[in-house]
């Protein structure tokens, strides 16, 4: 394939169909269209609701508009965030994504530090997949703010809130990691070697600081308490990443390096790395559980996220993943298997925590029992709202935008191939 | 003068002003009125969910027999609120008078507030698209000196005021009364000031064994020692 050069980068020349109409960028393609009908129905709901206030009634009387609104505020919800869990699906995908892939990233520097050769040599398509996932859970999350506000981000900023480190720190982290899929891809191998350690070790640093801002800022809900007593929330969200991370490495490897000779060693690492975190993990998840408040601890280990919990978390996060792979195998297939079983299950764990900090209602405070939300209803423990089908769209087509990266990436810089002169 | 005097306003001599309410929910007969006349006050979103104040109401039984408890209340304009903390634009922040406020145009949706505030006292108002909650009716302090739910209670549930102001009608009331806060172990500091009930069975079936009851003495010693502690930091 002929190739062109800037800054030391080789790119391909990649022809107009190859690149835009490739399988890969195809079902990319759908995908993202699938979430464009879901920001269509968020965005609907969000900015053109019928609704109305208290002081229509009585300026504009006759409006038709007003009789539909009042309809809805008797017999209907209006808007798409509901008052018992203001955070749904958007938070879940967004932690999913962002922390799976910065995970992905981190788990890459680590392995570098530790020298596993064959993981350096496919560095560049891991971090990638990573980088990918986090423009994903940013997309995503950008379809649940009020993007018309975000300018009072800088203009009003309150430093100290956790929301608000946010950006900076995406601001300084996706520069960095795309800094270091540049010094894996460069032809400038001198300067690449100068700064790898230096890069390594601000990378493992940067991924620190990253999941330690993500805690702070659920740790800083006050009132949902499944949050705010997790033992050592950074931790928790960097080893149940890795889990996932790893899944997700195990995937793209099954997907891309199969019929390479290297593809037995490469399962073999990452068949060790997911026998130790889900070990970690599930250590972490009985000391946990002990120590959160029991309300939302007896919600979700004998409540109605029992099944979740244990079926949808435990079982496909960890139980299964650890006895495919606790034997010294060779099938890939297990490996294979083990991997996909940790990302869903490490999505029912997202899931879970984003639900279940919101599952205990706020309605219970004077320590003699729970308020109705409204007269109509039964007054209960429990909060579950689901989610609806426009975000369910909005967090299917952000493995679109996953798709659609990785590709652009692949097709300029054949990212797939093991590079052997790493740095 | 305190650094954070600014969040708070002034009276004519000057003296800064710390509104509260009380709430002597004893007396409540679950007529929706204040709902009702807040709704209509300020031009609350319509819609069951869509609430600035609202009456709670707890049911329950004790040996058998059935009880429901009425609790008047809305957001607690709390002294070390979270909501204020979270906010990424300072769409939350404390207005004149220790009023927590959210200013709409600001408000990006992240949701923070909602999450944090132990009450359940914020929700979205479709038609601004951003976070709404109670106000203390601060438009109308100057001129009627009180809000919209209290002047339209017909059992005199709400008693609106300012804590500074030894001569208040609130302070007169908390120092006569016991009194205990919601969720006071949230550390969130507020300020709905619930009255204990006078009639015995009433109290047992509406305050928690563990609710710790105040007087204006302790609460004095104990309450505003730690707000001026969190509002130092």
């Amino acid at each position: 394939m002929k190739k062109f050069e800037i800054a030391g980068l080789e790119f391909n020349r990649v022809s107009f169909a190859n690149f835009f109409f490739n399988k890969t960028m195809l079902l990319g393609y759908f995908l993202v269209f699938l979430a464009g009908v879901g920001i269509y129905e968020m965005f609907e709901l969000r900015y053109f609701s019928v609704a109305a206030n208290a002081h229509a009634a009585g300026l504009d009387p006759t409006n038709p508009g007003l009789k539909d609104a009042m309809m809805l505020a008797v017999f209907g919800n209006v808007g798409e965030i509901t008052r018992e869990v203001p955070w749904t699906l958007f938070i879940a995908n967004y932690m999913y994504m962002i922390y799976t892939g910065s995970g992905v990233i981190f788990l890459v520097a680590l392995a570098e530090l530790l020298n596993f050769k064959i993981v350096e040599k496919a560095a560049a398509g891991f971090m990638t997949v990573g980088i990918a996932m986090v423009f994903a859970g940013l997309f995503t999350i950008a379809t649940d703010l009020n993007m018309l506000n975000m300018h009072w981000m800088f203009l009003s900023p309150n430093v100290k809130a956790g929301m608000w480190l946010m950006l900076p720190l995406y601001c300084t982290y996706i520069p960095f990691v795309l800094f270091e899929i540049y010094l894996v891809l460069t032809k400038k191998r001198a300067l690449a070697r100068k700064l790898a350690l230096p890069i390594l070790i601000m990378s493992i640093g940067v991924d620190v600081v990253e999941y330690y801002i993500q805690a702070k800022l659920f740790s800083m809900n006050t009132a949902r308490h499944l949050w705010t007593e997790f033992p050592i929330l950074t931790f928790y969200f960097i080893i149940s990443a890795f889990v996932s991370s790893l899944g997700i490495m195990g995937i793209y490897s099954f997907l891309v390096h199969r019929k390479k000779p290297e593809y037995p060693e490469l399962m073999s690492i990452l068949r060790k790395g997911i026998l130790f975190f889900i070990s970690v993990l599930a250590l972490y998840e009985i000391i946990a559980y002990m120590v959160v408040d029991k309300d939302w601890a007896f919600l979700i280990l004998f409540g109605p996220f029992k099944y979740l919990y244990f079926l949808g978390y435990i079982l496909l996060a960890m139980v299964l993943p650890f006895f495919l792979v606790f034997k010294s195998t060779n099938s890939h297939w297990k490996i294979t298997l083990a991997s996909l079983f940790t990302i869903v299950g490490g999505f029912a764990g997202r899931y879970l925590f984003v639900y279940g900090g919101n599952a205990n209602p706020m309605s219970d405070r004077f320590g003699v029992g729970y308020e109705k939300y409204d007269v109509y209803e039964v007054a209960s423990s429990f909060n579950y709202v689901h989610p609806h089908v426009g975000e369910i769209l909005i967090v299917i087509g952000s493995i679109g935008i996953v798709l659609l990266i990785y590709k652009i990436f692949d097709s300029f810089f054949g990212i797939t191939k093991l590079r052997d002169n790493h740095a | 003068m305190c650094k954070h005097a600014q969040h708070f306003g002034y009276d004519k001599e000057g003296v800064i002003m710390n509104y509260a309410m009380a709430l002597d929910y004893q007396n409540c007969i679950n007529c929706k009125a204040c709902e009702t006349a807040c709704k209509e006050e300020n031009g609350v979103q319509l819609g069951v969910h869509k609430q600035r104040i609202w009456v709670g109401i707890v049911e329950g039984t004790i040996f058998g027999k059935p009880y429901v408890n009425l609790y008047p209340s809305q957001c607690n304009h709390c002294m070390n609120a979270p909501c204020v903390s979270v906010c990424p634009t300072n769409a939350s922040y404390y207005a004149p008078g220790g009023i927590v406020k959210v200013d709409a145009h600001k408000c990006i949706l992240c949701k923070g507030c909602m999450e944090a505030c132990p009450y359940d006292a914020r929700f979205i108002d479709d038609t601004t698209v951003a976070v709404d909650k109670c106000t203390f009716c601060d438009h109308r302090i100057e001129e009627y000196g009180t809000t919209a739910c209290q002047a339209t209670c017909p059992t005199k549930v709400r008693l609106f005021g300012d804590l500074n102001d030894e001569n208040s009608d609130l302070v007169k009331l908390l120092k006569k009364e016991r009194f205990f806060f919601q969720k006071e172990r949230s550390g969130t500091l507020p300020k709905l000031f619930y009255i204990v009930p006078k009639d015995e069975a009433y109290f047992r079936q509406s305050v928690s064994h563990d609710t710790k009851i105040y007087t204006w003495e302790t609460f004095k010693s104990h309450f505003m020692a730690k707000s001026a502690n969190t509002r130092s930091k």
